[in-house]
This record gives structure tokens, sequence and C-alpha cells, in this order.
């Protein structure tokens, strides 16, 4: 009966790693869309270590061991396999050091099959077992090392090999705890007696890990000496007593250590500190939420953005590779898991061997349940390897040995021992599955229902990740020349800047910096994320975990006039927006000093410090005071300046657009409101001066014209407010006439203004209202004391644009 | 086109998964099932205590527990007012399909049918056991010798 079960478990098992390592194998080809990629092979090394260790260790069980538990095997060797895969998906490198283990822990697993069932030299040498596990730990006080670099001196390492001796200590307590209660409890009723010596021993061990700061494992040390002692005694004021004294613990060490407040803090207010103090935790749910309900795909995730994934956040790369759905199917392995093993303690045949069940077996649940719990901010974090599934040579070496240890129990040939009270195993079987059940529900909370806000937030480096993988659409001119553009292959885009000038309006997007300018405004279309039908973008995102390719958006810039107005404005700062009088379509929008995105990386720093604020689209963000050029508009409207009433006045700057923000997908500045003093952006400007060669409507801008759609070729985006009538347009043209430049087909209007913040000068130009060509209009400000400049500039580019 | 191949890959191997956990919760329920059936035919056959000391009238006492502790402790399931006798002085079990007299350590000892008690040691019907002053006899009902768990012997005894 058991023989056949374990053969079909671990048959299942090798099936599911196989399946894995193709799909890791293929990953790339899915991740840059295309089957000319270099694939993944090194992980097959660590499956073929894995079927050579456990398909021995499953021969050699069935041939020693037949009777024992058919479940507790293919379990292990399932997470065991997981791991390592997830492991060489993680670091390569790492897969390779794990495989190693892996081989040598194996084979004295293998070797561990032949000892004999009765674990007698477990029993009586219980002493010299803990003595040497707190030698051991004794020694990292002087010899300890960290192999990653860290505070933390918890390793021994010799030859480049590090073990971590507090992992095995935790199975010699558990040893030792089950020795001394099986040979006691039938004696000793007196709790007194029972008690002090396993607590002064426990309290030696956890005065070492305090000492080493190795709370993780200090933790576990407390849970598995109340858990033992609870199921030694079955009395239920010990787990009452020991909680308490667990809580009382728990508020010292917060005070007391720096380490566990700051765990604690950042477990209880994670999204106060994102990028510090809760980077992990943070890091990690996002990788959760990536995963959603199936999971991107072993190899298609990008679970290495979280610190340390290969050791204690290990679950978070398999939640976000398998999904929901995977890491349902690991907590229930684990929920199998100890419920086998609990059976096992059930079944021993003496009482030794059932205390030692049901404490490896609580070991092994309640490590599990405690670093899943931190990875899904259910518990505070603490640094402790997943069982059988982390990286670590001494983790897997004390998993192996605990399952072992498991196996040897359960392979019985003797009636169970008789068993008075089976609550408190039956407890402790409770209490992992409730533990195992939380994290289950938090699971899908963080994937499914959190999930999709997660990940629209901006420490979400896949969005960054993806922009490498996926083209991004082009920014074309209205000729279609391109303004910004990727190039490259899948794995390595680039953006290109073709025309960095237009850098301050055209922005930029950058992994490091965001997005800005029409980059950040345009990002939906540029992303793919709007303009492709939802099926596609739902798709793309099942199988290939991006975004569908970008769309090209077509401007209304013309690069041929754009250029004029940069050179014309040369080394000044100011702005120049010359636009369509009748359709609001900017052909030129030009904002100096500018700056090049692509040095952005380099350049930074310096950009945002630089008084001169290259990064500001003066155009559309530039705030300033209209002064004397506001003089035309109450001509055109047949006002008087200094007799107006206050009234008319805002009446006329609200149909001139001055307390609206221009609305066309470009980042502008917020508009002041009547009460406060009149500041105007040169694109607002612009607008109204339109108005003058359009019959007294102004037009409503536009900047973005047409996205190429897959399905529908170039699709049009509409203006996104609409055309007002600011003055009568016999009054515009009254004053566009009465404006006229002399032999010019068109009008100017200049003004200068002295403010405490300096000096300003506007250039406000248009055509005529009899020009049969395309109505313009432009308007230049120079952040200079000097009109006559504004002039030369505004004239000499009207000049340039209407003779073709 | 990866996209759509892995992805059938990827529902795979999540079946794979689930066919695991199917298969073993299956087989696991089948288990208990059995298991269930199996125990609920198997019980700890009571056992009667009949307890003399000194003048005191004979006291039957009656257990159906498997795990029987003795002494002048008031907590011991069979407490003694015997003075000579230890806290916890013995105790008896059931377990491998028989019922095992043992001595805890007691200061002055058991004895078991007169002679000194240094081992788990089966008991029958009508044993005696002395803890102190203490005389305990043994009354099991049923056969104990061949409870129904043990085919092996029935076979040798159909020989």
């Amino acid at each position: 009966m058991n023989i056949p079960i374990q053969r079909r478990l671990m048959t299942l098992a090798a099936v599911f790693l196989f399946l894995y390592s193709v799909i890791l194998t293929l990953a790339p080809a899915a991740r840059e869309r295309s089957w000319d990629v270099d694939y993944r092979w090194s992980h097959w090394l660590g499956f073929a270590v894995w079927a050579a260790v456990f398909g021995l260790a499953h021969l050699l069980v069935r041939r020693r061991l037949p009777d024992a538990d058919p479940y507790l095997l293919p379990a292990a060797a399932l997470l065991a396999g997981w791991g390592l895969l997830t492991i060489w998906r993680l670091v390569p490198g790492f897969g390779a050091k794990q495989t190693i283990w892996l081989a040598v822990c194996g084979t004295l697993f293998l070797l561990g099959l032949r000892l004999a069932p009765d674990l007698h030299f477990l029993r009586r040498y219980k002493y010299a077992w803990l003595t040497g596990g707190l030698l051991l730990t004794a020694l990292t006080l002087v010899f300890g090392t960290n192999p990653m670099g860290g505070d933390q001196r918890l390793w021994l390492g010799a030859f480049g090999v590090y073990f971590q001796p507090s992992e095995p200590l935790k199975l010699l307590l558990i040893v030792y705890l089950a020795a001394w209660f099986a040979d006691r409890i039938p004696f000793q009723l007196r709790p007194l007696a029972l008690f002090v010596p396993t607590a002064a021993v426990t309290g030696l061990a956890l005065l070492l890990l305090f000492v080493q700061r190795d709370l993780g494992a200090a933790s576990i040390f407390i849970f598995l000496y109340t858990a033992i002692l609870f199921l030694a005694s079955g009395k239920k004021r010990v787990l009452l007593a020991s909680l308490a004294g667990l809580a009382l613990a728990g508020v010292a060490a917060y005070f007391l250590f720096d380490v566990v407040r700051i765990r604690v803090d950042a477990w209880l207010n994670p999204w106060l500190d994102p990028s510090g103090r809760s980077y992990q935790i943070v890091q990690a749910l996002l990788a959760v939420a990536n995963g959603g309900l199936l999971g991107r795909g072993p190899g298609m995730g990008s679970p290495g953005l979280v610190p340390v994934a290969i050791s204690d956040f290990v679950f978070s790369a398999i939640a976000e590779e398998t999904g929901l759905a995977g890491t349902l199917g690991l907590l229930l392995l684990i929920g199998i898991f100890a419920a086998r093993g609990i059976i096992t303690a059930l079944r021993a045949p003496d009482r030794f061997r059932r205390i030692l069940a049901a404490g490896l077996t609580a070991y092994l649940g309640a490590q599990s349940i405690l670093i899943i719990g931190g990875n899904l901010r259910v518990l505070p974090l603490t640094g402790v390897t997943l069982p059988f599934v982390s990286y670590g040579g001494s983790s897997l070496l004390t998993s192996l040995a605990a399952l072992l240890l498991l196996l040897l129990i359960s392979a019985r040939d003797e009636e169970p021992a008789p068993l008075p009270n089976p609550r408190p195993y039956l407890l402790l079987g409770g209490l992992l599955g409730l533990g195992l059940l939380a994290a289950a529900l938090a699971n899908g909370w963080w994937a499914v229902v959190r999930g999709p806000d997660l990940l629209t937030r901006t420490d979400n480096a896949r969005r960054a990740i993806a922009d490498r993988y996926v083209q991004r659409g082009s920014l074309l001119d209205r000729n279609g020349e391109p303004v910004n553009a990727t190039t490259g292959t899948a794995g390595d885009f680039v953006r290109v800047y073709a025309y960095p000038d237009l850098a301050p309006v055209a922005g930029y997007t950058s992994p490091a910096y965001g997005q800005a300018g029409l980059e950040a405004s345009l990002d939906p279309y540029l992303r793919g994320l709007q303009g492709n039908p939802a099926s596609l973008i739902w798709f793309d995102h099942l199988f290939y975990g991006q975004p569908p390719p970008g769309l090209d958006v077509r401007l209304s810039l013309d690069l041929d006039l754009q250029r004029r107005a940069d050179s014309l404005l040369g080394n000044h700062a100011g702005v120049i927006v010359l636009l369509d009088a009748q359709t609001g379509e900017i052909l030129a929008m030009a904002s100096h000093p500018t700056f090049d995105p692509s040095t952005l990386d380099a350049d930074a720093p310096q950009l945002n410090q630089d008084p001169a604020t290259p990064l500001l689209d003066r155009a559309a963000q530039g705030m300033y005071p209209p002064g004397g050029a506001l003089s035309a508009f109450l001509q055109a409207s047949g006002l008087v300046p200094d007799e107006t009433a206050a009234a008319d006045l805002t009446a006329l700057y609200a149909a001139l657009g001055f307390y609206t923000a221009p609305d066309l997908r470009l980042p502008v500045a917020e508009s002041v409101s009547p009460a406060d003093e009149l500041r105007v952006s040169p694109l607002q400007m612009a607008l109204a001066a339109a108005a003058l060669s359009n019959d007294g409507v102004r037009p409503a801008p536009r900047l973005a014209m047409a996205v190429d759609t897959p399905a529908q070729g170039w699709v049009v985006l509409p203006a996104l407010s609409d055309p007002v009538q600011a003055f009568p347009a016999e009054g515009a043209n009254q004053t566009a006439d009465a404006l006229m430049v002399n032999g010019q087909p068109f009008w100017e209007w200049v003004a200068l203004v002295r403010t405490a913040d300096g000096a300003f000068a506007w250039y406000l130009g248009g055509t005529l209202p009899d020009w049969q060509g395309t109505p313009l209009a432009v308007v230049v400000l120079l952040e200079e004391d000097s009109s006559l400049l504004a002039q030369s500039i505004g004239r000499a580019l009207l000049k340039l644009t209407v003779q073709p | 086109m990866s996209g759509p191949i892995l992805l059938v890959l990827r529902v795979l191997m999540a079946l794979g998964l689930y066919a695991f956990l199917a298969w073993g919760l299956i087989t696991l329920w089948k288990e208990i099932r059995q298991q269930g059936t199996i125990l609920s035919g198997r019980k700890v056959p009571p056992i009667n205590l009949t307890i003399r000391f000194e003048d005191q009238p004979e006291q039957v006492r009656h257990f159906t527990r498997p795990d029987i502790t003795i002494g002048r402790d008031p907590a011991c399931d069979c407490a003694l007012e015997d003075e000579s006798a230890s806290g916890q002085h013995a105790r008896l079990s059931y377990h491998h399909g028989q019922w095992w007299a043992e001595d805890m350590r007691s200061t002055n000892g058991t004895r078991l049918n007169g002679q000194r008690l240094s081992m788990p040691t089966v008991v029958v019907s009508d044993d005696e056991i002395a803890c102190g002053q203490t005389r305990l006899t043994i009354g099991l009902a049923g056969n104990v010798l061949n409870p129904p768990t043990r085919p092996l012997q029935e076979s040798a005894e159909k020989e």
C-alpha cells in the first residue's frame, strides 16, 4: 500500500519539476518575444542532481523502510526541488552551490536511512548531542563570519563553505527535550523538577542566540520549547504561561534590540518608509502582487528585485512566478507534510519517538509559517529560512535530517504506544493548519484584492524592466519625423532623443528618474496600455507579463519650424510658442535653456540644482506676469485701460482662458484664480493671441494629434476643450489691422514687464484677418530686459513662417 | 507565439502540482476512513482492580483507560491510602495487545505474585500486585491473550 503511493507521488513531483525546468529554459523566448534568444540550460544540472538524490532515496526507502510514511519523502522532495530550481532561476551561481549542498546532504540522508529506527543513539547521548550543538553555536561568538557581509556573524566558515550552527541546534534541542521528557514524565509529575533543567538548557541556547542577535532562531526555540513542554505534559496552563512569556519577551526585545524595533515598525507601517526600512517587505508584496492568480511563469517575472530572494524571500519569488495557484499548492504541501508528521507522532511506538516526531513537525511547520507570514506581512519579518526551499546548506541539512528522523520513526513494525491524551497533538496540528490557512488568506489578499493597486506604485521597478523588453511607442512630428523613439532589441531597448532641444516639452523616460513632459502625459499610449484592445493587454500580461508593444503618437509640432524657433531663441532664457490660430495645433514650442535627456543619468543631480531650471517646460509650466501685453486684448474687447470695472476685466481674462489651465495631454501649470495676481503661461498667452488672428475665437490647443493603433491605423486624438469666442470678431479684426506691421501680413504687440523677480519681454504676433494662408499666432517670452530682442525674434519667426 | 506555448506549459505545471496534492489527499482520505474502521473495532479491554488494604473492606475499581498509575499521590489514577506505598508506585499500561505492570522506582518495590517486579511484565487475570501493604488483584474481561489485533497468534492456535 505504502510503496505505490510513494512511487506515484514521486513521479508527479518529478513531472512538476521537469515542466518547471522546461518553462525556465524557454522563458527568455517569451520575455524577448522571439525564438532567437539565449535559452537557459544550467538549471538542468540541479534537476539531474535532484532526480538522482531523491530517486535513490525512494529506492532505499522502499528496500529498507517499506512501512515508512509514503507522503513525507515526496512532499519534502517536491519542496526541495522547487526551492532548488527557484534558486537557479534567481542566481545561477547560488543554484550551483545549492546543488552541491543537495548532493552532499542527500548522500548523508541516504546513509542515514541505514540507522536503527529505534533512534536509541539519539536518546542515550542526548547531552552529548546538545552540548556539541551549543559548543558549535558558541564558536560563532569567536569565529563567526557572515558570507553576505552583514552585521550578524552567525556562520562558521572554512574554505569558502559556510555553515550556520544555529540551524542544527534547533534539531538537537528537540532531540534533547524529547529524550528528557520521555524519560522523566512517567516518574515525575512535579512540574518544577520537570521544568527547571530543560528551561536552563533552553535558556542557555536562547542566551547564545540573543547575544548573536539571531532573533528569528530564538523565536523558533521559544516556540519549540513551549510546544514540546505542552505535548509532554498535556497541560494547557503551560501553553498559556508560555504565551504570556513570549509576549513579554517580545515587548522586551522591542525595547532592547534595535533590529527588533526596526522589523516591528516596518511590519506595522510598511508604507511610511517604503524605500528604507520597509523596502524588503514592500518589494516582497509587490512581487506577490505581480504574481497574481496564475503567476508570471518560471523565469518570466522579476523576483530578483526583492533583496535576499534566495533565502528569506524565496516564498515571494515563488509567489511571483507561480502565482496564487502555486503558493496555495505550496502551503497545502506544507500542510500535508505537517499532517503526516502529526500522524507519525501519534503512531510512534514509544514516548521518545512520539515527542520527537511531534517536535520535528512543529519545527518545520512553525518555521515555514514564520517566514511565509513575514513575507506576506502577517507577522514581523524574521530572518529564518523556509525549510527545504530556501538557499542554505545548514538549512537543507537540518531539514533533511528532520525528514530522515520522521521517516525512521514512521517506519514502524511495532504497535503504537498507548496515548492517554491525544489532544495536545491534535491542537498542535490544528495550530499549524490555522497558521497555513492565515498565510493562504493573506496571500490571496495581496495577490488578488490589493494586487492591481500595488502594481501601480512608483517603486515598482517592473515597469522600468518592461520598458527594456517592450518597444515603447515613438513621438513623431506632424510629418512623421521622430522626436523621441526607442531603438535596440528586446532586453535592451533604449530611448533615443532625436531632437534633444525639445526636451523640456517632449520630456524623458528614465528608469531612475521617472518620466516628464509628453513622455509622462502620453505614457499610457506609448506604453501600449491605452489604444490597444483590452483583450490584447490582458493576454499580453498573461502570456508575457508585459504590456503590448507601445503605440506611436503623432504630434502637431513641425520640426522644421521648431528648428527655426530654437535657433532664433539661441541661448536666451525664454519661450517661443507658434500655433495654428484656427485649429489650435501647436507648430513649435521652444523652452530654453534646455537639456539633453540622453545623458540624464549623469546630469540629473546638477539639472535638479540648476537655478536656470532647464527641466522646466517654461511654455506650459512657467507663469509670468502679463503686464502691458494685455493691452491688445483690452483694445479688441473694446475696454479702456484704467476705466474698466474689475468684474469686466475678470470676465475678459476668463474668456481669454487665463483662469483655466489649457487641456492638451501635456503637463501644464495650474492657472491662477481670479482672486490672485494675474500670471499666465506663454501657452495661455499664445492661445489668447490666436483669437486676434481667428475672428476673436480662442482655439482649443492641440499637441498630440493621433495615435497609431494596430486595429484601426491612425486614430485622431480630439481636442480636449472647445474653442471660445473671446471677443467680437469685429474687434479682433480691427485690433489686428491696427497693430499691423508695415509691409508684412501680420500684426504684433510688444510689452516689457519689470517686477521684483526681474524683467520679462513679451512679443505677441499673428497673421492679419485677410491672410489667405494658414492663420498663425506666435508668442515670444524672454526672461530678459529686452523687448527689442523679443520683437526681432518674433518678427523673424513670423516672416520665415509666412514665406513658404 | 512563445507566450501561448509557455502558458500551456505553465498550466500543465500547475496541474502537475495539483495532481500531486489531489492524489495525496485522496489516498490520505481513504487511509483515514480505513483507520477509523480498524480503530473502532479495537478497544482497550477494561480492567478491574480489587484492592485489599489491611482491615478495610475490599474495594473494586473499574478502568477503561490504557494507562493507570498507582500510588499514594492523590493525582494517581488509583490512589492508595497505604503509608508504605510511594507517591508514584507502579503503573499498569495496555500496549502490544497486553496489559503490562511496571514498577516506577518505588521505595519499597512492587511485587507481582510475590516476585519482585524489575521490568515491565505482562499481567493476566487473577494476578496479584503488591504495592507496600496493599494487594491489588487484576480482573480482565475477555481473553486478553488473544486480542483480535494479533492475527499471528490466532493462526498459530489454529494449527
